[in-house]
C-alpha cells in the first residue's frame, strides 16, 4: 500500500516527467503487468536490447525475456543498429522527472544512450524529490554516492540548429514504467 | 539582418580585441549579422530561467550553499588537488596538472599518440578552447570531431563561440542550412531543425562508432570521489565518455570540490539558471575510469578502460591571488550573466567576448588566463547596469569585475581619455554650466559643438546633451520653502525625510526633486533637501575608481550625519540609490557605514508604499478624483532599481491606486547612463532600445490613455529620442494625482 507521500512524489513524477516531453505509466509490480507494458512499448519493433538490471528484481522481467524478440546479448552490429532497448533504472526525481540510469559492468548505460527509443524500468519506492537528494545518504541507501550514473531526463534534445530537435545522439523518445 | 556567411568580416578576425579598431569592427559585424537569433536565443533562456527559479526549492538558499562551497574549495585548492589526484590514481587513472596551456596540450597529443589515436570525438570544452587544444591536435596528424551539435556548426564554418553554453547561439536555422549546402555535397534535404540535426548526427555517428579516444571537459570535479559532473542535452558526452576506451577529461584547477555530496547543489542551480531547465536531457556522474564495458565497435582491441585527467593551471593561480579576479574562479559557467545581459542579447560574444570567454564574467577570464589585459577591452561594453547579479548562481558581482579591468586599462593608458574625463566628471561640468545653463544649452546643442564633443570628447552626434535647467532644483527648492513653511516646526527639524540633491535631478531634473518634495508636503510629510554631492557613479563607471572612492567617502560621512539625526534619505534617481545600496559595499569599503547608509535610503514610491503598508499613511484621503486623462500606465523599472529589489514597487502603488500598470520586460533600455552617448557604442545602445521602444508603441497603439513612466533619467532620454509621448518620473505623475 502507498502513504500519501508515496503517491504524492508518484503523482509528481508523472507529471514532470510529461513536461520533460518523456512518456510515462505506472504498472503493478509484477512479470505478468510490466511484460503487458513492455510488449505494448516495443509492439512496433523488430528487435529490442535488453540489459540484465542493476538494481531491480531480475525475475520481474522474466516473461519479457522469452520474446523472441528480445536480445541479451548483442552483437557490436546489433548494438550501433536496433532502435529500441530496455533497462532499468535505480532511482526517479519527482521534481524533475528523471531516471537515474547506472553506469556498471552491464550494458545498461550503453543501451540507453545508443538506440532511439529507450523504455526504462523505475520502482515508486526510490523515486526522491529533488536531484540533491541523490547525493544524501538518507536517500537510496546512499547508491548515488558510491556510483557512476547518469540522470536521464527526457529525451535527447538540441535547439542548436534554431529549433527545439528531440533525438540527437541519444533516443529521440524516453518512455518510463513505473512499477507501483 | 545581412547574411553571416558571406558578410564581409569573418568572426574570427575580430576574436582577438587587442585594438579598439577590431572591438568597432566586430560590434559591426554583430550588429549587421547576428541580433536576431541572438537575441531569440538568449532571451528564451532568460525567460525560461525566471520561470525555472520562482519552482526551485530555496533558490537563495541554494546560491548561497554555492557560494560557500566555491569560496572553500577555491581557498583549499591545493589540498583538494592532492586529493583528487590520490582518488584517481587509485583507481588506475591518471592525473597531469599542467602550469601552462601549451603544457596541457602537449600532454593531451601525446597520450592521444601513445595510443596510436587517428581520430578524436570530442565534447564541448570551453578550457579545450582556451589551451588551442585542436590546433595542436591537428598539427600531430590527428582528427578532432566536434560532437557537441554547436561546435560541429563551429568547425564548419571555422567560427569562436559566441556563448559559453550555447556557442552557435549567433546563427539562425537558416544560416546553418546555408552554411551546410555550402560546405557538403549532399542530396539530402538540409533546411529544417530536424532534417539539420539528423544530417550531422549521422556523420558523428560514424565518427563515434571509429574514434580511438574521446576527450571532454569537467563542470565540476569531487576531490573525495573522484567524480567528474558534465552535464550535456545531446548525448554526444555520453558516446564520447562510453564508446572509446581512453577517455581524457581537461578542466581548469578552479573545477575541484570537496565531495560528490555537493554536486546535487550545483546540478539544479547550472541547469535552472543556464537553459532554464529543471535538469538538461542529460546530466552524467562519472568516476572514471568507468565500469562500462569496453565495446570497441571501433574495432579496436582496447582491453580496459583508461583514464587521463588534465588539470590546467593557465593563469588561475596568479588569478587566485589576485584580489579582484579571484572572483571569477566562482564561475560555474551557467551562461546566465549572458542571456541577463541586455548588450549582450544584442551583440553577442564575438563582439562582447573574446577568443574563448564570452560576455560579463569573460573579460576577468580572458585576462586572467591570457595575461593580456588589451584582450580583456570587450569588459567595456558592461554597462554596469547590474542584471546579471542577481542572476549569478555563485553571487559574483561580474559589474564589479568589469570596473576593476577598465581601471586597470585607464592606468595602462597613463590615464583617463578626453572621454573618460567628461563622462566621470560630469558632476564638476554640471556646475561649472550651472553659472548660464541657457547659453550652455545652446552651445551645447550647436552643430558645431557636436561636430567637436565628437571628435574630442567622442559623444556622439546624433545624441542630444541632457540640457541644464535653467534654475537648479537647489534653487528652486528654496524659493519655495519660503512659501511652503512647515506648520509648527523648527527648521532643522520639521522632516524625518532628506531628499537626496543629486547631481542629475539638481542640475538637468530639477521638476523630478521639485515633484518629490511637493508631493511628500502634500502627504503631511515635509521634507528637507541635502546639499548637492556627486555620489561618484560617473567617474566609476569609466573605471576611475579611485577617484570614486573619495567622492563615496565624502558623501557617505555627510549622509551618516543625516542619518545620525534621524533622517531618511530619499533618493529619485535610481542610479543613485543603487550606489547608496549596492557599489558603496565596495566603494567605502566600511560594512558598517555602508549597512547603515543602505538601510535609510529608499526610493521616493518606495518609501510611501511602506508607510501605507504599515498603516501610517492613508493615500486615499490624499487622491483627486482623477482629472488626468490616464488609466493606464506603461512603466520602465531601471535595471539597478531592479537589481536593488525595488523593480515592483511603483508598478504595485500605482495598481493600488486603480491603474492599470504595464510593465516592460527589457532588462535595461540601452543607454545605462553615459554608455549610449559614446559614439563607439551608439549602435548598440539603439539596438538595445529598440525592444523597448516597440513595446511602448505596442502598448500606446493599443491604449491612447497610456502614461510613460520611468525614474531613471537615462531610460527617459532614451525612450524621448524615439517617442514623441512625454515619459515622466512617477514622482511627476503622482503629484498630479494628489493634493
Amino acid at each position: 500500500m502507498l502513504d500519501d507521500t508515496v503517491n504524492g512524489l508518484v503523482a509528481q513524477f508523472l507529471e514532470s516527467a510529461h513536461a520533460a516531453a518523456a512518456t510515462a505509466e505506472t504498472v503493478g509490480r509484477n512479470a505478468e503487468d510490466l511484460n503487458a507494458s513492455l510488449l505494448l512499448a516495443t509492439a512496433d519493433d523488430t528487435f529490442v536490447l535488453f540489459s540484465q538490471p542493476d538494481d531491480l528484481d531480475p525475475m520481474l522481467f522474466h516473461l519479457f525475456l522469452q520474446n523472441p524478440r528480445v536480445i541479451t546479448s548483442p552483437t557490436k552490429e546489433q548494438l550501433s543498429s536496433v532502435e529500441a532497448g530496455v533497462t532499468d533504472a535505480f532511482c526517479g526525481i519527482a521534481s524533475t522527472g528523471s531516471v537515474c540510469v547506472s553506469i556498471t559492468k552491464s550494458l545498461t548505460s550503453p543501451i540507453s544512450i545508443l538506440t532511439r527509443k529507450h523504455i526504462v524500468v523505475v520502482d515508486s519506492d526510490t523515486i526522491v524529490p529533488r536531484p540533491r537528494d541523490v547525493f544524501s545518504e538518507i536517500y537510496l541507501g546512499g547508491k548515488g554516492l558510491s556510483r557512476s550514473f547518469s540522470f536521464i531526463t527526457g529525451p535527447s534534445a538540441t535547439a542548436d540548429m534554431g529549433p527545439l530537435v528531440r533525438g540527437v545522439h541519444g533516443p529521440g523518445k524516453l518512455h518510463i514504467i513505473v512499477l507501483l | 539582418m545581412q547574411n553571416i556567411n558571406d558578410y564581409k568580416i569573418h568572426p574570427r578576425e575580430v576574436a582577438d580585441k587587442s585594438s579598439k579598431e577590431v572591438l568597432r569592427k566586430a560590434i559591426r559585424l554583430a550588429l549587421d549579422t547576428e541580433t536576431d537569433a541572438l537575441r531569440l536565443n538568449t532571451q528564451t533562456f532568460n525567460t525560461n530561467k525566471y520561470k525555472t527559479i520562482q519552482r526551485l526549492a530555496d533558490y537563495e538558499g541554494l546560491k548561497d550553499r554555492a557560494r560557500r562551497i566555491k569560496e572553500e574549495s577555491i581557498e583549499n585548492r591545493p589540498g583538494l588537488v592532492g586529493k583528487l589526484t590520490n582518488t584517481i590514481r587509485a583507481r588506475g587513472g591518471e592525473v597531469f596538472l599542467a602550469k601552462s596551456g601549451k603544457e596541457a596540450a602537449d600532454y593531451v597529443r601525446n597520450v592521444c599518440l601513445s595510443h596510436d589515436a587517428k581520430l578524436i570525438v570530442k565534447a564541448k570544452s570551453i578550457t579545450s578552447e582556451e589551451i588551442g587544444l585542436n590546433h595542436e591536435l591537428l598539427n600531430a596528424g590527428i582528427e578532432v570531431a566536434e560532437t557537441d551539435l554547436a561546435e560541429f556548426i563551429l568547425q564548419v564554418s571555422r567560427e569562436q563561440p559566441s556563448h559559453i553554453v550555447a556557442p552557435a547561439i549567433h546563427r539562425s536555422r537558416e544560416s546553418i542550412s546555408e552554411l551546410f549546402k555550402r560546405n557538403f555535397r549532399t542530396d539530402r534535404l538540409l533546411e529544417t531543425g530536424e532534417e539539420l540535426t539528423e544530417f550531422a548526427r549521422d556523420i558523428l555517428r560514424k565518427k563515434f562508432l571509429s574514434a580511438d579516444v574521446g576527450i571532454t571537459g569537467a563542470n565540476l570535479i569531487a576531490a573525495e570521489e573522484g567524480a567528474l559532473l558534465l552535464v550535456e542535452s545531446e548525448g554526444n558526452i555520453r558516446l564520447t565518455t562510453q564508446l572509446p576506451a581512453v577517455h581524457i577529461a581537461i578542466a581548469g584547477i578552479e573545477k575541484v570540490i570537496a565531495s560528490k555530496k555537493d554536486f546535487g547543489v550545483f546540478i539544479e542551480l547550472l541547469a535552472a539558471s543556464g537553459t532554464g531547465q529543471a535538469l538538461t536531457s542529460y546530466t552524467n556522474i562519472l568516476q572514471p575510469p568507468i565500469d562500462s564495458p569496453v565495446l570497441n565497435l571501433n574495432g579496436r582491441e582496447d582491453r580496459e578502460r583508461e583514464f587521463y585527467l588534465v588539470l590546467v593551471d593557465n593563469g588561475r593561480t596568479k588569478m587566485r591571488e589576485d584580489e579582484d579576479l579571484k572572483e571569477a574562479l566562482y564561475c560555474i559557467r551557467c551562461s546566465a550573466c549572458m542571456n541577463s545581459c541586455a548588450n549582450f542579447q544584442a551583440v553577442g560574444g564575438h563582439a562582447f567576448g573574446g577568443e574563448c570567454y564570452t560576455g560579463g564574467i569573460g573579460g576577468a577570464w580572458t585576462l586572467g588566463t591570457s595575461g593580456s589585459l588589451e584582450k580583456a577591452r570587450f569588459a567595456e561594453l558592461c554597462t554596469g547596469c547590474s542584471r546579471c547579479v542577481p542572476n549569478c548562481p555563485v553571487k559574483i558581482d561580474i559589474p564589479r569585475l568589469n570596473t576593476a579591468i577598465k581601471n586597470r586599462l585607464t592606468k595602462a593608458a597613463g590615464g583617463p581619455s578626453t572621454q573618460q574625463r567628461f563622462f566621470g566628471h560630469f558632476a564638476d561640468l554640471a556646475r561649472l554650466a550651472e553659472v548660464a545653463p541657457r547659453i550652455s544649452n545652446k552651445v551645447n546643442n550647436l552643430a558645431i559643438t557636436r561636430v567637436l564633443m565628437e571628435n574630442v570628447v567622442g559623444v556622439d552626434k546624433r545624441r542630444s546633451i541632457p540640457s541644464f535647467a535653467n534654475e537648479t532644483l537647489e534653487k528652486q527648492y528654496r524659493r519655495y520653502r519660503i512659501n511652503n513653511k512647515p506648520a509648527s516646526v523648527t527648521k532643522s527639524t520639521f522632516s524625518h525625510t532628506v531628499l537626496f540633491a543629486d547631481v542629475f535631478t539638481n542640475y538637468n531634473n530639477p521638476e523630478v526633486g521639485m515633484s518629490t518634495v511637493r508631493v511628500f508636503d502634500k502627504l503631511g510629510l515635509p521634507i528637507a533637501l541635502s546639499e548637492v554631492l556627486d555620489d561618484g557613479r560617473g567617474l566609476q563607471s569609466q573605471g576611475l575608481v579611485e577617484k570614486a572612492e573619495q567622492r563615496a567617502r565624502k558623501l557617505a560621512a555627510y549622509l551618516e550625519k543625516l542619518i545620525d539625526e534621524g533622517k531618511e534619505i530619499i533618493v529619485a534617481e535610481p542610479s543613485v540609490l543603487s550606489m547608496f545600496r549596492r557599489d558603496y559595499e565596495k566603494l567605502l569599503d566600511n560594512n558598517e557605514l555602508f549597512g547603515k547608509i543602505a538601510k535609510h535610503s529608499f526610493d521616493p514610491i518606495e518609501y510611501l508604499n511602506g508607510l501605507i503598508v504599515n498603516g501610517s499613511l492613508d493615500l486615499s484621503k490624499h487622491l483627486i478624483k482623477p482629472q488626468s486623462p490616464f488609466h493606464r500606465i506603461f512603466y520602465h523599472a531601471h535595471c539597478q532599481l531592479k537589481t536593488i529589489g525595488g523593480g515592483n514597487v511603483t508598478p504595485e502603488f500605482f495598481r493600488r491606486v486603480g491603474f492599470t500598470v504595464d510593465i516592460s520586460n527589457v532588462e535595461c533600455c540601452g543607454m545605462a547612463g553615459s554608455f549610449g552617448y559614446k559614439k563607439e557604442y551608439y549602435d548598440i545602445s539603439k539596438r538595445v532600445g529598440d525592444d523597448l521602444i516597440s513595446q511602448i508603441n505596442a502598448t500606446l497603439s493599443l491604449d491612447k490613455g497610456t502614461v510613460l513612466l520611468a525614474s531613471g533619467t537615462s531610460c527617459r532620454e532614451q525612450i524621448g529620442s524615439e517617442i514623441s509621448a512625454t515619459v515622466y518620473h512617477p514622482m511627476e505623475f503622482l503629484d498630479t494625482l494628489v493634493a
